[in-house]
């Protein structure tokens, strides 16, 4: 044993930093001056954060204005599916007590509209939206094809249950000038929605194109007679159906509109007045207990108000802050103590 | 090595058509485990002759000094003792392991309770609201009720949720230990350079146990000693010879000792032995008488074989390592064993052939402890030649060597103090005359049929009587490399070592103080010998009536004991003061070990800072260690070389061998193998303390990214009808668990390290919390399911909260599903990436990489998977087109991601940080205090805690066994003899095979079942 050959060493271990577990690393301390800097710098942060956001969102403007019991009459027809066309209009009038400066976005709010389904959510065929393969409708159920057996354009639970009032905004100057406020309907949809994802079929003419299908159930006409004005907001590509194909994630929830066309008197946006809502009352809401309204509201530099954000930032700065001098506190007690330990 | 004879009646049954007609018939006892007893008897020509275990040969045994034997083969298979010693393989796992399928389990539970109340909530709100929303989403049509969907639902939530129960955690935990074991077996620092073997985890499932183990049990020879012995030390006729001084005269320590002494003036000098002390080879060199006489002594007294393969090269076979030790020393100082006969001895003594006729050997045995030898030198003299252990021999002496008595007992003592197994020398001068009628004596009461062991134990102890002291031996069995410190080290680690031992009493106890489990500072050392159930019993009892009488001084022992439930009785005798250590004997340990009285020996075993057992079986280390795994519900450690540890490697949960040795059998059943004891603290303190540490933080931090990352949908669930409508994309749900968070978490399971490995090695304390299991139990458990449950609630509602009133900084819509899942997503994997930075104490290269790469890969994905590109070719499988875009280029959706990951975040962070303040565990105060050079001193003074102290202990321990006299007195053993006899050649051997294979079968119905087996040796 004593007498060992001195070749065998194919058995050594490799003497590298991986295998010998000394990988030159660095050590997560959380020294009592790392921590404390981090909480102070969070917590100044957060305080700040929420200050400006509140700030901001308390600039901006909003007025909402629930027209679901409203247009009473109105909500009761279109509880009866039969009625579908009737028409049925309703006006809103309101009061603008100061104005409304800068870009006006009005929305319409759905409560209780479930659109983020499961089965809801699926219900629809990006194939088909994209110009590629109208007829695509596999992933459309339980809106595939009409009764008749043709296949529905636009398919599926979500285009079928598109928000088909009309609203209008119109300036009451005075009791006989009614004003109609210029309205974009361009714009409400990202860009990609827009351009990638939503594509007309290559074809002259829509109508052709989209020969031998079924407009979805409870729309009153086909998809290529969504504004026939505009050719670039007519068939898939039409905005309002771009949002409304975005579902949303909450039951409750707001889609963009309109946009103000700043013209005119409304060049710096909506002077305080009279207004009033001129509302073709179509999509039912009662039926399943929910509630629209409509909404006019400004931004600031961050988008659409809420204090949510700006308040939780401003409790989390001010939580933060407080632990910081908590745990400075305790750092310096124990400190001392330690010291006197020694 | 053991002699094994057979019976003279069939010894002489050298020829193959003798044994073809050999008819016996044995009736012996039933198969079990007792390796050292045996009892059977032989019928054969209407004769009766007792079988012992001196007949037996054990399966498994190899020939030495022998090359052939024909035997009998009594038990076969499962039936022979060593299969009956061995226990029953069973597949081992940790306890983390058992905690974790528990926990898996709980967490299913926890599942279908979700299940649940989402299914209850479907169904009502179907039926609430659902119904009314059927304009737009009619039912399904096998969908009739709300009930229904309900339980639709139910299965669809567990489908969506069965991310809680963590698949991928088992296939990570395996990778993880794979890793450890790998770092195990590429440890430089546990490769022997001498042996050439490094480290080996055999198995890949019980590293972090390695950093919970309480209990160690350690086998003696080839693991704790080198089983070399070295002849260390002598004193002869009152000097004493073999201290090691270095040049100014002090008393050297290892390592700084000069040359060895030269033996080069002797040609037939073993070049392996080394001895320090020039003085004595200078003694023998001046001639001096007394010394000649100790090494002529050394070389005449003893048992052993030698063999002369070439002029010169002399190779001694022993039977004990101890003798082997003596004659070698004699040879290298001149006194050379030449070779034997039965009735000669031939010694080169100093260069001279002188050969001394051999008269009688009297053999060594257990009572006698000692052994001699008669012989007449070449002048005629005849002389008694006795060597043995110091409480028998010393009380033999002519009374004219009191003084000479007196300085041998004290070098005696000091040699014992070392450690040191120490043998006492004598001789006595026979007249011819006495001789001769002792000699008759001895042959009448050898022929004596009735109690033949008495009376020739009468007869010697008269020869032996009236001896004249030559000296002291002291032999070191040498111990492994670091046994001491090691044994120290571990326990400061607060891991208690018991020492299960085949070896005799008096070795284990001599080995237990020579690497200081055993100390003179012990307040007492129980020696447990009894051979009946109440004696043991009673011995056990006055050892804890002891221990608690010098603890309690109230209580009265008498009526604790037997009264008090055994809970009780170990706390009370788990707040023992003082040092004690028990020793306890095989046969004692057979009635300690029944049902019931276990219990009983375990608290008095748990009191004792050391426990040795010797004379053990295999079976019986293994039911130790059954004991206390049944008992302490502790992690047990078995360590050990040689087959017959092999049942105790199996049973404990973490079995080591070491390896290297000659055997195999302890390694292949080991789940370690190293060749040195002294890596096992590198394995347990170093190796299995990171491996713990890491798998509690790994497993901390998987249950806690599942919960955090599964829990969201719940909420969800009721703002979405409960429809079982996911938050996150369905790319995300399936990539989380495999590409976000994967790789950094198992960076961290495999190379995280709190401490430096010296300093847990200076800090055996660091590695207390894996003992008490303190960084993953239950509570741990749910300490971060609460925190994942938390995570999950701020992650779905501070961005609900934002969502559900903001809009984009264009005006359009913020709230839609897409950019939700988006938005949560995102600060789900920066929350959870933040966590495991913190997690991560170690931050080596391969974490960075890690960490920062899963968040790059998950934002390259994310944009990947929204990318125009994708949705081109598959427009409805990648529905997020433009999504990662237009989101995250909101600053309300960072603001959001930002507030989220303070929320979640800065709360662990003042826990930590104050935990850290307020109540910091010991590795915390390691790396944050300077006061690392107080504490080692503090522990350099407790590993010597143990002088050199002088008690009156014998340190007589000699591995000899009896037998081997006889054995060389009628020559049957002799090599030369064994080819003298070689007159049946193996050609026809097979043919006699096949002829008593013929005579068993015919036998085969006798009541024994058995057969005979004669072995000629």
């Amino acid at each position: 044993m004593e007498v060992m050959p001195q070749y065998d060493l194919s058995r050594l271990p490799e003497n590298t930093a991986l295998k010998q577990q000394k990988l030159p690393a660095h050590r997560l301390d959380l020294s009592a001056s790392v921590v404390l800097s981090i909480f102070f710098a969070t917590g100044g942060f957060c305080l700040c954060m929420g200050v400006i956001l509140i700030l901001s969102a308390k600039s901006t403007k909003e007025l909402e204005i629930n027209y679901t019991n409203i247009c009473a009459n109105c909500a009761q027809l279109r509880e009866d599916s039969s009625n579908f066309d009737k028409e049925c209009t309703c006006s809103v009038p309101f009061y603008l007590p100061e104005n409304m400066e800068g870009n006006v976005y009005m929305y319409y709010k759905l409560y209780g509209f479930h659109q983020n389904l499961y089965r809801y959510i699926l219900s629809r065929s990006n194939r088909q939206l994209l110009g590629k393969d109208i007829w695509d409708v596999k992933d459309c159920s339980p809106f595939q094809v009409s009764r008749n057996s043709t296949p529905i354009i636009p398919c599926g639970a979500i285009a079928n249950s598109i928000f088909n009032d009309t609203i209008t905004l119109s300036y009451n100057l005075n009791s006989s000038i009614h004003i109609e406020v210029p309205m974009l309907k361009s714009g409400l949809a990202w860009w990609t929605d827009k351009y990638v994802k939503f594509q007309n079929p290559r074809a002259s003419d829509l109508a052709s194109a989209f020969a031998g299908s079924a407009k979805p159930l409870h729309w009153t006409k086909p998809v290529y007679e969504l504004d026939t004005d505009d050719p670039g907001n007519n068939g898939f590509v039409n905005e309002d159906l771009i949002v409304w194909m975005r579902t949303a994630a909450f039951p409750t929830f707001k889609k963009l509109y309109r946009r103000l066309k700043r013209v005119d008197y409304f060049a710096v946006g909506l002077p305080a007045g009279n207004y009033s809502f001129n509302i073709s009352y179509n999509f039912p809401v009662t039926v399943f207990r929910g509630e629209k309204s409509v909404v006019l509201s400004t931004l600031t530099w961050i988008g659409g108000g809420g204090l949510f954000l700006g308040l939780t930032y401003t409790v989390t700065g001010a939580l933060t802050l407080l632990a910081s001098f908590a745990i400075l506190a305790i750092h310096l007690m124990l400190k001392r103590t330690k010291k006197n330990f020694l | 090595m053991k002699v094994r004879q057979a019976i003279p009646i069939t010894s002489e049954l050298g020829d193959i058509s003798k044994l073809a007609k050999f008819d016996g018939e044995v009736i012996c006892e039933p198969p079990n485990n007792k390796l050292d007893k045996f009892s059977g008897t032989l019928y054969w020509k209407e004769n009766k002759f007792p079988l012992s275990n001196q007949n037996m040969l054990l399966r498994g045994c190899v020939l030495r000094n022998t090359e052939w034997c024909f035997g009998l083969v009594i038990f076969a298979g499962p039936d022979t003792k060593l299969m009956q010693n061995s226990g029953r393989t069973k597949f081992k796992r940790t306890s983390i392991d058992r905690l974790m399928n528990t926990l898996v389990l709980w967490i299913f539970g926890f599942l279908v309770c979700m299940g649940v109340i989402l299914a209850i909530g479907n169904a009502i709100w179907e039926h609430e609201v659902g119904t009314r929303f059927q304009v737009y989403l009619p039912w399904d049509e096998a969908v009739d009720s709300a009930f229904f969907s309900g339980f639709l639902s139910f299965w669809s939530y567990i489908i969506i949720l069965n991310t809680v129960v963590p698949i991928s955690l088992y296939v990570s935990v395996e990778v993880i230990r794979l890793g450890h074991s790998y770092f195990i077996n590429w440890d430089k620092k546990m490769f022997c350079m001498k042996k050439r073997t490094p480290a080996e985890a055999r198995t890949t499932t019980l590293n972090e146990e390695l950093g919970q183990v309480e209990y160690i049990f350690s086998d003696k020879t080839g693991t704790l000693t080198q089983n070399i012995m070295v002849f260390n030390k002598c004193s002869i006729n009152g000097h004493s010879y073999g201290d090691v001084f270095d040049v100014l005269g002090h008393k050297a320590e290892l390592g700084e000792r000069p040359a060895p002494v030269d033996f080069s003036f002797n040609p037939l000098a073993d070049k392996k032995f080394l001895f320090w002390d020039p003085s004595l080879l200078e003694a023998v060199k001046m001639g001096d008488p007394h010394t000649h006489e100790f090494f002529r002594l050394l070389s005449l007294c003893h048992t052993v074989m030698s063999e002369e393969k070439s002029e010169g090269e002399l190779y001694y076979k022993a039977q004990s390592p101890d003798e082997g030790a003596l004659v070698t020393a004699a040879r290298n100082f001149g006194f050379v064993f030449r070779s034997r006969t039965p009735k000669t001895i031939t010694v080169h003594e100093l260069g001279t052939a002188i050969t001394y006729q051999l008269l009688a050997i009297l053999d060594f045995n257990n009572i006698r402890k000692r052994m001699s030898v008669i012989v007449r030198n070449p002048e005629g003299k005849i002389r008694l030649y006795c060597k043995g252990a110091d409480t028998i021999l010393l009380d033999r002496l002519h009374p004219s060597t009191q003084e000479l008595l007196s300085s041998t007992t004290d070098h005696l003592n000091e040699y014992a103090g070392d450690g040191l197994r120490t043998l006492v020398l004598a001789y006595k001068d026979l007249d011819e005359e006495y001789y001769e009628e002792w000699a008759r004596r001895r042959l009448q009461a050898s022929l004596a049929q009735d109690s033949r062991e008495d009376r020739l134990a009468c007869i010697y102890e008269e020869v032996e009587s009236d001896m004249m002291l030559l000296g002291a031996t002291a032999i070191e069995d040498k111990l492994q490399q670091g046994v001491p410190e090691t044994i120290a080290l571990l326990t400061l680690a607060n891991i208690k070592i018991w020492v299960l031992t085949g070896d005799k009493q008096e070795t284990a106890v001599n080995i237990g103080y020579s690497c200081k489990m055993l100390t003179d500072d012990m307040t007492e050392v129980f020696i447990v010998t009894g051979h009946t159930v109440l004696e043991v019993r009673e011995e056990l009892r006055k050892a804890r009536e002891k221990m608690m009488d010098s603890s309690h001084t109230v209580g009265n022992g008498f009526t604790y004991q037997g009264k008090l439930s055994s809970s009780k009785l170990t706390s009370v005798l788990e707040a023992v003061a003082g040092e004690y250590a028990l020793v306890i004997n095989g046969h004692s340990l057979a009635h300690a070990l029944e049902a019931d009285m276990e219990l009983e020996f375990l608290e008095t075993a748990c009191a004792c800072k050391a426990v040795i057992c010797c004379r053990v079986t295999p079976l019986q280390k293994a039911q130790v260690v059954e004991l206390v795994k049944k008992y302490k519900k502790a992690v047990t450690l078995a360590i050990g070389d040689g087959a017959n540890d092999v049942s105790m490697i199996k049973t404990a949960h973490i079995g080591v061998g070491i390896s290297g040795q000659e055997g195999i059998q302890a390694v292949l059943a080991s789940d370690y193998s190293f060749s040195q004891f002294k890596f096992l603290q590198r394995l347990l303190l170093v190796h299995g303390r990171w491996s713990y540490l890491r798998m509690c933080k790994f497993l901390c931090y998987f249950f806690y990214k599942n919960f955090a990352f599964t829990m969201v949908h719940f909420w969800f669930g009721f703002f979405c009808g409960f429809s079982a409508q996911t938050v996150y994309d369905q790319y995300f749900i399936t990539l989380y668990n495999i590409v976000y968070t994967s790789l950094p978490v198992l960076a961290m399971g495999v190379f995280d390290q709190d401490v430096p490995e010296q300093r847990s090695m200076e800090y055996p304390k660091l590695y207390e919390p894996g003992q008490l299991n303190l960084l993953f139990n239950k509570r741990e458990f749910f300490i971060c399911i609460a925190q994942g449950i938390y995570t999950s609630v701020l992650m779905f509602f501070i961005p609900y909260g934002v969502f559900a009133e903001a809009t984009r900084d264009d005006g359009t819509q913020l709230a839609d599903y897409q950019s939700f899942a988006v938005t949560v997503a995102t600060s789900l994997v920066i929350v959870v990436s933040v966590q495991i930075g913190l997690d991560t104490g170690y931050w080596t290269a391969i974490n960075h990489f890690f960490i920062w790469g899963s968040l790059a890969v998950y934002f390259a994905i994310l944009f990947a998977m929204h990318s125009n590109g994708l949705f081109d070719m598959f427009p409805n499988q990648f529905r997020f087109v433009g999504n990662a875009q237009n989101t995250l280029a909101q600053p309300t959706v960072w603001l959001t991601i930002v507030l989220t990951t303070a929320v979640c975040i800065m709360p662990v962070v003042a826990f930590r940080f104050l935990r850290l303040s307020l109540k910091p565990d010991l590795s915390d105060t390691v790396r944050y205090t300077q006061l690392v050079r107080k504490k080692q001193k503090a522990q350099h003074r407790c590993m010597r805690r143990v002088g050199r102290t002088g008690s009156r202990r014998s340190g007589y321990a000699f591995s000899h066994q009896e037998g081997f006299g006889e054995l060389i007195m009628s020559g049957k053993n002799m090599r030369l003899s064994s080819l003298a006899l070689s007159s049946f050649s193996t050609r026809s051997s097979s043919s006699w095979i096949e002829s008593l294979r013929r005579k068993k079968s015919d036998s085969a119905n006798s009541p024994s079942g058995g057969a005979e087996k004669p072995f000629k040796g």
